[in-house]
Formats: C-alpha cells, structure tokens, sequence
C-alpha cells in the first residue's frame, strides 16, 4: 500500500516537473517580433524616411519586373507533367508531357551511376533540330543490359524522338515520343517528351535562346 | 463561471497563438523584402517566398511566379523569421519517397510494363523544411480522410507538446529559432510544394 503510495506520488512528481517545464517552455517559444532597425537617413516612420523609402521600393519592384523575358518562354511544371508555352501572363499552349523518373540505375560493378531526373531551373533553347536521330548513350546500353558498342554507328536511333528536338544543354531535349499513352507520367532519362501536335507548335514559336523554366 | 474564465483564456491563447496579426508591412519590411528578393531574381536560380502575411507561398525566377500555393492558416513560436535569404538545407519526413532502381535488362525480359517513377502521388503531404537561421516550417495539409485527421491529432501534440520544449532547448543553447506551421488547401498542394522545394533552393520567409 505504501508502495503504491510512493509510486503515484512520484509519478505525479514527475508530471508536475514535466508541466512546468512545458509551462517555461511555453513562456519563452511565445512568438515575438523583431525590433525595427533604423533606415539610413532617419526612424522608420518619419515623414523623409518613409517617402525615401517608398520611392526606394517603388524602384525596386521596377527593377524585379524588368527581369522576367520579354519574348516567347517556354515553362515546364514536372509535378504535373505540363509544358505552358507563354508571352508575358499569356498561355499560348499548354501541352501534356513526359519528364524525369527520378529513377536509378547502376552499371554493374558500381562503376557508374545515374539519376534521370530532369533538370531544374532556368535555361534557355541551344538547338533546334528537326527530323532529330537519337544518339543512345551508355546508360542506354546498360539499361538494356546490353554491352555498350565501340562503333559510334551503333549508337544511331532514327525516328525515335519525333519530327523535331529542342536542346536546352547538357544532353537534355524537348522532343517527340513514340509512346503517347505515356504522357502525363513521369517516364524518361531527363528530356521532355512531347505529343507531335504541340511539339510543332512549340518548335516554331521557340528560337535559339528561348527561355526555359523547370521546376 | 470557472470554466467561462478557462475557455476564455484558451480562446486568448489560441487568437494570440495563431501567429502574426494582419497589418501593412511597413515601408522598411517591404524595403528589405525587395532588396532580398532582387538579389535572388538576379540569379538564374530558382527561388521561393513563404509570405506569411499575404498567406501565400510562390516558386518565383527572374521575378516571375512560376507557381502559387494558398495558406489556410498560419501559426508560430519563437523569433520572428529573420528577413534574409535562407536555404532549405533537408526536408524531413516520416516516410520520404524513394528512388525506384532499374535492374539492368529488367525491361527486354519481362512481357508487361510496369511505371518505376517517383511521382507526385508518392510525395508527403506532412514534413518539415530545415531552413538555415534555425527557421523550421512544419507544413501540412488539412485533413481529409480519417487516418489524416488522425495524423493531425499528432501534429497538434507535436505542435503544442514538443516543438515549445524544443525552442526551450535552442534558447538554453543560445541559437536562434523559430517554428511555423503552414496549413495548406489539400493534399495535392502540399505534395507539389514537397516536390518544388529541392534541397538546396534558396527563398524568403517574410511576415512583418
């Protein structure tokens, strides 16, 4: 009886010293601002200040909406597999495509690895070809659990990537597919896969040194 | 009468609790929110703002919105988030999504096709975003069937149980922090945002 006695008023012990450490903790993480520095030149508030100011950030916001393109871009959103060709806040196409799946693979022996994610961020057209032949790399190969070949001949795959690419660097490609019913899924080694009707309109809307937007 | 006072100070709590009141950024606040946000816009990179006033959080280049998420609700503890460029240094979550790996000739060998791809579907919809400047963004999204209602009930432990026993620490330790927990519409949002917000990717968390 005694026992039990010792051990509830322990654990009430316990409870007490966890409720007021909760009660501290509370007192202390209760959100709170931080003070406000004084601008160059005056208090924020004052009359010269906050004109000086305005005009200031009136400058800024200028400056910010100068650097969006002023020409065609072309936006990509790969969570939803979208392609939005745009001028300004303008949609001109929006275009159900095939990006990055992100998966893995490993040569055998652990000598080489890659990631077909496509890339993000901003970029802008370096190619434009049309009639394009796939020049298959080795992870091609490897994936096919084929053996990589010297000749370069080869490596040529015609009629595969549509009636027309768009390189944005570094291997990657906007460009046709042979597998339609996979657009909208996240399939390929990184390029963009498009359907051949909005494939012709993004390529001759687009030129060298269009922008493009990946996220 | 006793528990008019209780409820009464539990609905002060709450109010106060929510996070920031809504005001107009003063013209300093916005001053540095510009001067921050050129400097990112100058970059080719892309960028992100939690603006927690406006209740909106935006995936920005050059400038430009590329994509736009709505806040239901909005709530903090600690510092206010300072007004300075951060970086998302890791996205935390109970079960992150993984890579699928391809086996080598898996592909000639079988006869049906099956889809190895991370996609949106395979994203959380509840994490936390580990900001530089010990800023912390517990992000969800509100609760639709019974198991996420059930998930809420734990964040709200966590929440109110663990994240101010966590400040205490940083404070005892004499580093910043602040928590924010971010609300969004639906699922499908916050998995986009998981998507969107690479490691690495630089942004703004402004409230005034």
């Amino acid at each position: 009886m005694k026992k039990n006695k010792i051990l509830l008023l322990s654990l009430l012990g316990v409870l007490a010293f966890f409720i007021l450490v909760e009660i501290i903790a509370y007192v202390v993480a209760w959100p709170r601002r931080t003070a406000e520095k004084a601008p160059p030149g005056g208090k924020p508030g004052e009359g010269a200040s906050v004109d000086r100011l305005e005009a200031e950030n009136s400058s800024l916001r200028k400056k910010i909406k100068a650097l969006p393109p002023k020409a065609v871009y072309i936006v990509v959103d790969l969570a939803h597999n979208a392609l939005y060709l745009k001028k300004g806040n303008e949609t001109i196409r929006k275009a159900v495509v095939s990006c990055g799946s992100g998966s893995i693979l490993e040569e055998p022996g652990g000598r080489r690895k890659w990631v077909f994610d496509t890339p993000r961020g901003e970029f802008y057209v370096k190619s434009k070809i049309t009639g394009p032949t796939w020049v298959k790399p080795d992870w091609a190969f490897i994936e096919e659990g084929k053996e990589v070949p010297k000749n370069p001949e080869e490596r040529l795959e015609p009629g595969v990537l549509g009636d027309y690419a768009l390189g944005f660097g570094s291997g990657y490609f906007i460009h046709g597919t042979l597998y339609t019913r996979l657009l909208g899924r996240s399939v390929t080694h990184g390029c963009i896969r498009v359907g051949d009707n909005d494939l012709k309109v993004i390529y001759q809307a687009a030129s060298i040194g269009t922008k493009v937007y990946i996220f | 009468m006793r528990t008019k006072i209780i409820l009464s100070l539990f609905i002060l709590f709450f109010v106060y609790a929510s996070g920031f009141a809504e005001e107009k950024p003063s013209p300093l606040r916005l001053n540095q929110l510009l001067k921050e946000e050129l400097s990112l816009a100058k970059t080719p990179a892309l960028y992100f703002i939690f603006d927690l006033e406006g209740k909106t959080i935006v995936l920005k280049s050059r400038g430009m919105v590329l994509q736009e998420w709505k806040i239901e609700s909005v709530r903090s503890w600690g510092d206010q988030p300072l007004l300075k460029t951060m970086t998302l240094v890791k996205k935390s979550t109970l079960f992150p999504p993984k890579r699928q790996k391809i086996k080598p000739g898996a592909a000639e060998e079988g006869d049906t096709f099956e889809l190895d791809a991370l996609e949106l579907k395979d994203m959380p919809s509840t994490y936390v975003l580990y900001m530089s400047e010990g800023t912390y963004l517990y992000i969800r999204s509100k609760p639709e069937k019974f198991i996420s209602r059930v998930g809420d009930i734990g964040h709200l432990f966590n929440w109110y149980v663990w994240v101010p026993l966590r400040n205490l620490g940083f404070e005892l330790q004499k580093k910043p922090f602040t928590a924010v927990d971010v609300k969004l519409g639906n699922k499908e949002e916050a998995q986009a945002l998981y998507w969107s917000l690479a490691d690495g990717i630089k942004g703004i968390v402004f409230c005034l």
